[in-house]
């Protein structure tokens, strides 16, 4: 026993000298899954990609309906958008809810707050899919970057048109790395990383999926990005557009109600897909866009202009009666005051009575998809790139455009223009593609959203609106967590 | 002992008064109320002055200014020649008219922090006349859009339609063969054959108003044709012709529009023959209301044929 002293220092030292430091003190927890573990096989690199798309689903407002630290994705970007346009304003004016369409968003708005955050974990996920690629099957690299790579250029798409300059992260960041991660970066800047992340798209994806990424939705959402530009890429957007036509095997719809009820239909590009009925997997919106006999959490959110409801009564053709109804007295008015968006309506509806029209078993829990690139748009764009800002008297730039009419139930002959004006383009669009959240930024992106708006604030009374107001604020919370790094937009 | 405890109280005593006017001293600084200034923060986050502005859609010479400053609250505007403003988005009028004039914005946070910029203000007159559409320009139709809608002592109808019209087409080409037109004959004429029969061609029309700033000018464009001596003879007192004439204002009753004062009158006289037309181009400063009229009547013994009206902005 006389050795137990040097026993017992031996013993130790040996134990000190075994510890790989790092690891015992930096346990992997067996418990919990964390990125470094999660991802091992190509199976777990799949996992994280369909998770990005979880993020751009967003989380129903029915299933849980805590106004803060939920994404909801997608789910309230018609808040955003249709709300800030002339087409639609919420029923009531009570909530942040009826900021938008008065143009009184304030940097605390919640659900300008949750759709920046959002955003962000688009990014995030798909930065972090970024870094643990290297895990999957050789042959399946390429495209799971490119799957990523677009869906963080979607986000970021969205945010540079909404907010302006954004911190622009490409990559993993720990949450003091505050420079990068609140830093504005130059709208020219961001773009560029837009376009060279749906490059990848383009060359790397091929077109199994309309719910997922895939070349062709690669290929639109550049064309719509090179229109977008402050200097446009007109040659570059309708090359893409013309490949998309010829090769991308997709087509209009016959009968217009069926983009919206027969899912992943021919003219679906890219969709972000809902399961009704199911809670994780549902939408809320579908529930919101009703008023008369309300089935959402508000007295009714994107209700549609008069203004519009005149537009549609002029040029919708057969799209009218599938686009809009009015229910009750509104029925009866030759240009209705409140009418309500039926692109969306929950499985089981039946809206045949104005006066008691029914949204099946689970409104709240609607399946809906959400339609984010369809083909009509596309052609629209073919004409639009030919157009170069300008008038056109170009045939194939006329045929595509007179497609999208034909399909509405206008003539071939009797109602094609000998020329293309921006307006007529921009009226188009605003009746096919109502309420699919493109209006404000067509507005923007054709240069008249200033016009075009102002004299909409005059003759609805929503005297805040100034050219400013084009800009959302940036949330009060992203500038207090970043120690006045962020800076906030001309108010 | 007792001279030593004495000193000694009396230094304490001292010491004691010192001790209380350095407390009493030091008191005010201690219980001064330093809440604002404790562990507050430089502000870093200073203003940037700028402004984007677009004219009034009413008046050029008027610039709406958009104050697109940030972190800042106070704004100082200088327009040039001592005209300033603290409004935020400040309209203001350049009675110069068409320049470049420097214009100044100061942005002012709450501590006075200011930033200033200083940009060049393009005031341009980026005017575009209306353009004009005569209905049935090219008589095509009959006489329908060409009629008085009531004429006290006289006629609504404005002429005799006509198959030997002009042989060009109204978007100018060659029709290859004669078009529709418009016809006078005596019996319709003017001057000294006015009767409650004579007939006057009116369309009330729209055109960008003229204002102190600029004189807005049009072109009424038509083609006539009056018979020759050969084809048929006769000569009217004061000669065959066809008068038109571009009114000031819109006129319900023919009697009114002929006794008003024209803004503008053309006399065409040519006689090359029927169906051999001769081109007007009678140009016309728009008055100040916008609302003008064009009427055409004829002074004739011989046929005379009218085709193809137009008005449209002179360059």
């Amino acid at each position: 026993m006389k050795y137990i002293k040097l026993l017992i220092f031996a013993i130790t030292g040996a134990l000190l000298v075994s510890c790989d430091t790092d690891e015992f003190l930096n346990p992997l927890p067996d418990s919990v899954i964390v990125a470094e573990s999660f991802f091992q096989s190509d199976d777990d690199v799949l996992a994280g990609i369909i998770g990005i798309y979880d993020a751009v689903q967003g989380v129903n407002e029915n299933t849980e309906s805590s106004t803060v630290r939920f994404n909801r994705g997608v789910q309230l970007e018609y808040l955003l958008t249709e709300h800030r346009s002339d087409n639609t304003r919420s029923k009531t004016l009570e909530g942040s809810r009826a900021d938008f369409h008065r143009y009184i968003v304030e940097p605390e708005n919640i659900q300008s707050e949750d759709y920046w955050q959002s955003m962000y974990e688009i990014i995030f996920r798909a930065n972090n899919v970024l870094k643990y690629v290297n895990k999957a099957d050789a042959t399946n690299i390429n495209k799971y970057t490119a799957e990523a790579k677009f869906l963080r250029a979607y986000a970021y798409f969205n945010l540079v048109r909404l907010y302006g300059a954004v911190p622009l992260v490409t990559a993993i960041v720990g949450p003091n790395e505050k420079e990068l991660l609140f830093t504005r970066v130059a709208v020219e800047t961001v773009y560029e990383q837009i376009v060279s992340d749906l490059q990848a798209g383009v060359d790397y994806l091929d077109n199994t999926h309309k719910s997922r990424a895939s070349k062709v939705a690669a290929q639109a959402m550049l064309a719509k990005v090179y229109l977008t530009l402050a200097t446009p890429n007109y040659g570059g957007a309708k090359d893409l557009c013309e490949d998309i036509i010829t090769t991308g095997g997709l087509g209009l719809e016959d009968n217009f109600s069926d983009v919206f009820y027969n899912e992943l239909n021919n003219e679906i590009i890219f969709a972000i897909q809902y399961l009704s009925g199911n809670p994780e997997e549902s939408q809320g919106f579908s529930s919101e866009f009703t008023s008369y006999k309300r089935q959402g959490r508000q007295d009714g959110l994107n209700i549609v202009n008069p203004n519009l409801a005149e537009d549609f009564i002029a040029n919708g053709g057969n799209r009218t009666a599938v686009s809009y109804a009015a229910f009750g007295p509104d029925a009866d008015l030759p240009i209705p005051e409140n009418a309500e968006v039926i692109k969306f309506l929950p499985d089981g509806s039946d809206i045949s009575d104005p006066n008691l029209p029914t949204y099946g078993g689970a409104p709240a829990n609607a399946g809906n998809d959400w339609i984010i690139l369809r083909y009509s748009d596309v052609l629209l764009m073919h004409a639009e790139a030919i157009m170069a800002g300008g008038n056109t008297s170009d045939d194939s730039a006329i045929d595509s455009y007179m497609k999208v009419k034909v399909r509405a139930g206008f003539d071939a002959v009797a109602d094609r223009p000998a020329v293309l004006t921006v307006d007529a383009l921009l009226l188009e669009r605003r009746v096919e593609l109502a309420f699919e959240n493109h209006r404000f930024f067509d507005l923007l992106r054709l240069g008249v959203a200033h016009e075009v708006l102002g004299a909409h604030a005059e003759e609805m009374g929503y005297t805040s609106y100034n050219i400013r107001r084009l800009l959302l604020p940036i949330p009060a919370r992203e500038i207090n967590l970043s120690d006045g790094i962020l800076t906030q937009n001309p108010q | 002992m007792k001279n030593q405890i004495n000193i000694f109280k009396n230094t304490m005593k001292v010491v004691w008064f010192i001790s209380v006017v350095f407390l009493s001293v030091s008191c005010e600084k201690a219980f001064e109320f330093e809440l604002p200034e404790a562990g507050s923060k430089e502000d870093t986050s200073l203003p940037v002055a700028s402004f984007a502005y677009i004219p009034n859609a009413e008046n050029f010479k008027t610039i709406e200014f958009n104050n697109l400053s940030t972190e800042s609250i106070k704004y100082l505007w200088d327009f040039g020649g001592g005209n300033t403003s603290t409004d935020k988005d400040p309209s203001y009028t350049f009675e110069a008219g068409e320049g470049s004039y420097p214009v100044t914005l100061t942005a002012l946070d709450g501590n006075e922090a200011s930033n200033t910029v200083t940009i060049d203000v393009e005031v341009v007159d980026k005017f575009v006349p209306i353009p004009v559409t005569i209905l049935n320009g090219d008589f095509d139709g009959g006489s329908s859009d060409w009629k008085f809608a009531s004429f006290t002592g006289g006629n609504t109808n404005p002429f005799n339609s006509s198959s030997d019209g002009s042989f060009t087409n109204y978007d100018g080409t060659d029709n290859g063969a004669k078009t529709k037109g418009a016809k006078w004959t005596k019996s319709t004429s003017a001057g000294a054959y006015l009767t409650s029969n004579t007939r006057y061609a009116y369309q009330a029309i729209i055109v960008s108003p003229s204002n102190v700033d600029r004189d807005v000018k049009y072109i009424l464009e038509y083609e006539y044709a009056i018979k020759t001596p050969a084809e048929q003879a006769g000569v009217a007192p004061g000669g065959n012709r066809i008068i038109s004439e571009v009114l000031d204002g819109h006129f319900e009753d023919g009697a009114d529009a002929v006794a008003s004062t024209p803004i503008s009158q053309f006399i065409g006289s040519e006689a090359k023959g029927k169906t051999s037309h001769t081109l007007v181009e009678q140009e016309f400063i728009a008055n100040a209301s916008g609302e003008v009229s064009i009427m055409f009547y004829a002074v004739t013994d011989v046929d005379l044929y009218l085709d193809n009206v137009k008005v449209y902005p002179a360059d």
